[in-house]
């Protein structure tokens, strides 16, 4: 039986979403909230805004905050014989491109692809020894023309990955899929709106205003404009972050490791997170009994870049799942982390009248 | 004004735990200020309201960081040791075989992994010996996520140069403190609001400025900071160096600072007979650049602290060239400004 968080999960993870392109899983997300929020907005970046708001007329703000976008590619040129050059949008890494199959168009009308490179028959010894770089792959759609392909896609299409979601390992409790970066986030905010809307009664007094935001992969992040629109007193970003818990990765390099719970930021190359936040997640983990982790390696960079910079300052937390081959055709990731992820976002939520008592006497 | 240095270097402030160091700040800047807090991300910002009221009152924002740079630790090896991620530029030659001081007290010593060629030192291929047994006597002694920094010290070379750290960009907030110290002391009556900002995260990024920016909203920035200098051997050529005088920021790898901000500069000290010099720092950034594109914009300026060795533990400058700066920048202040 599939749980049904993990079954929105699958349906996220299979939405054709890549950053500046993020129409189907926004429409996706609109329809499973727009009942259960008190207040819902697209601004013109494109960030669906989601607010649950208090009844305390100077209630505080908090701002969660995923990203629906994904990594993926960009048709740049079509040649005579109708295979489509591309580019990719955000980073890929060009060894894990070869042959895989992929899903190329725009928000309304998608083909199927796959991304060709010379077969190993045909390349020498010293082609071999290289890695391909993404200039000499293309993506064959089964066109036979410019012509032919030009009737399925154009100049400016966007392509991602296209992959099954798969549930594997003990108990079926692995998951492997494109896009769990972020999706997973967008998923335990969902689950979380529709949880407020169904225990009235646990509603904490402060205004949370969910982000859903657009083209965090490029870095040209959508939660920029979010927050400013938003103004937050606090953030807490979800994400989904690259660990090494692999073999031959010294431990002291590995980051984080699948199934040991959410993954506790305290800085990465674009933000140093609150302590005083940080010490609050911690303990609420602590005190719930729910699995949490601290990110020991500095790397990576997420949204939280943008938010906590944004107007006046705003205090940032980033809670992430640990997600093995990210940016890949093939995320991997545990369900047990998402439901560990889902309870700290919540209780942290529903207690964040301590959050905010910490702050007392700090001008 | 030794001592005052002396002082503002003694308590640790590593990027994103600048608390400690804001409350010194704080103390000392509220003698000289109407009002004095921080913002969410820290900055310590602290206003001195006009005092002559006139028809074309102007916000002025005075900027130097109160951040240093240091480590953070991610992970204890059973051995004791403690792994290390660098917060800001550490250049790890000057890193290696320093003590370090961590949040707590505990003491240690930076160490590059064995056959590690200089070139090849990174964050995962050093440690720091802290001088226990095990991972749990080390657990006791130093947390995940407790900051640490090469130990701060001054020293006074020959005259009036002073050799030590972090003077990046302790000396840019003593500068400040004494602007607003003689400012208070003289008497003088000022026609715009003065934001003095200490602001946290320069080293990581410029992050707090740009909170601190849009809070002051103001017309006119001018940010104290060191800067680089030609006059090392093997240096790139830069005519600007140790005891030149003041340094006027034209451009640095961030920002090109505003024209008739310069201009001024230039046209007071001049006429004040103030030691000075241009700066074109074409290798790092500061504040400036975060303040210039906040909100509106802001007409940008800064007034650099000629400095030695850069991040490494024995920074070296001029105290003449700090009370340069000084004087300079209340020149600025009292001048009339578009």
């Amino acid at each position: 039986m599939i749980l049904k968080d993990i079954e929105l999960l699958r349906e996220l993870c299979l939405c054709f979403g890549p950053s500046g392109c993020e129409d189907r899983v926004r429409e996706l997300i609109y329809e499973q909230i727009k009942d259960f929020c008190d207040d819902i907005t697209i601004d013109r970046m494109g960030n669906l805004i989601a607010v649950v708001h208090s009844e305390k007329a100077d209630a505080k703000k908090i701002m969660v905050s995923a990203h629906m976008d994904e990594v993926g590619f960009m048709i740049c040129d079509i040649d005579s014989d109708g295979y489509l050059k591309f580019c990719t949008v955000g980073g890929i890494d060009p060894r894990v491109l070869s042959s895989r199959a992929v899903t190329v168009g725009d928000e309304n009308r998608q083909t199927d692809g796959i991304i060709g490179s010379l077969a190993i028959h045909h390349q020498n010894a010293e082609d071999r020894k290289k890695i391909t770089p993404i200039d000499k792959m293309y993506i064959d759609i089964g066109a036979n023309s410019k012509e032919d392909a030009e009737k399925y896609v154009g100049i400016g299409d966007f392509g991602t990955f296209k992959t099954n979601f798969v549930l594997f390992g003990k108990d079926d409790k692995m998951m492997r899929a494109k896009a769990i970066d972020d999706r997973l986030g967008c998923t335990v905010m969902i689950e979380i709106i529709r949880y407020f809307a169904e225990h009235k009664d646990k509603k904490p007094d402060c205004n949370i205003a969910f982000s859903f935001s657009v083209r965090e992969e490029v870095g040209l992040s959508g939660a920029l404009t979010a927050a400013d629109s938003i103004h937050p007193d606090f953030a807490i970003v979800l994400e989904s972050t690259a660990i090494a818990d692999i073999a031959d990765v010294p431990e002291n390099s590995r980051v984080a490791k699948v199934g040991d719970g959410g993954v506790i930021s305290l800085l990465d190359r674009s933000t140093i997170y609150d302590a005083k936040f940080i010490e609050f997640a911690l303990q609420t983990a602590k005190e719930n009994n729910i699995a949490v982790q601290i990110k020991k390696y500095l790397s990576g960079g997420n949204d939280a870049n943008h938010i906590h910079k944004s107007r006046e300052g705003v205090r940032t937390l980033a809670l992430s799942a640990p997600t093995r081959y990210l940016h890949s055709a093939s995320c991997v990731a545990k369900t047990d982390d998402y439901f560990a992820i889902k309870e700290l976002t919540l209780k942290m939520l529903e207690n964040s009248k301590n959050l905010f008592e910490r702050y007392i006497g700090v001008k | 004004m030794i001592d005052l240095i002396k002082k503002a270097v003694s308590i640790q402030g590593v990027s994103g735990r600048e608390s400690k160091i804001s409350e010194f700040f704080a103390k000392e800047i509220s003698k000289y200020t109407d009002e004095c807090y921080n913002d969410n991300l820290g900055n310590l910002i602290a206003i001195k309201h006009a005092e002559v009221i006139g028809d074309n009152k102007k916000k002025v924002m005075l900027c130097a960081h109160m951040d240093e740079i240091g480590f953070i630790t991610t992970f204890i090896e059973d051995s004791g040791y403690i792994r290390c991620a660098p917060i800001g530029g550490i250049n790890y030659i000057a890193a290696a075989y320093s003590l370090v001081t961590f949040e707590g007290g505990t003491k240690g010593v930076i160490v590059p992994e064995r056959e590690v060629k200089a070139a090849d030192l990174t964050s995962n291929k050093f440690y720091i010996d802290i001088g226990v047994k095990d991972k749990k006597e080390a657990e006791k002694k130093v947390k995940i996520g407790e900051c640490c920094a090469v130990e701060s010290k001054i020293t006074k070379l020959c005259g009036t140069i002073i050799a030590g750290r972090p003077l990046d960009d302790r000396i840019g907030c003593v500068t400040m403190l004494e602007i607003a110290r003689k400012i208070s002391q003289e008497g003088t009556r000022l026609k715009d609001d003065i934001y003095y900002v200490f602001s946290v995260q320069e080293e990581v990024g410029c992050r707090g400025a740009k909170t601190a920016a849009y809070i002051a909203g103001a017309d006119y920035a001018l940010v104290y900071d060191v800067t680089g200098t030609g006059d090392s051997i093997g240096s790139i050529p830069m005519a600007c160096k140790v005891s030149g005088g003041t340094a006027i920021k034209i451009k640095d790898s961030s920002v090109i600072c505003h024209h008739d901000v310069v201009d001024m500069l230039t046209a007071l000290a001049k006429a004040k007979g103030i030691k000075h010099q241009h700066e074109i720092l074409q290798h790092g950034g500061t504040d400036t650049s975060s303040i210039q594109m906040t909100g509106s914009g802001c007409r940008v300026g800064a007034l650099s602290i000629p400095t030695r060795n850069i991040h490494s533990p024995c920074e070296v400058c001029d105290t003449k060239d700090v009370e340069a700066c000084v004087d300079l920048s209340i020149e600025f202040l009292k001048a009339d400004k578009k």
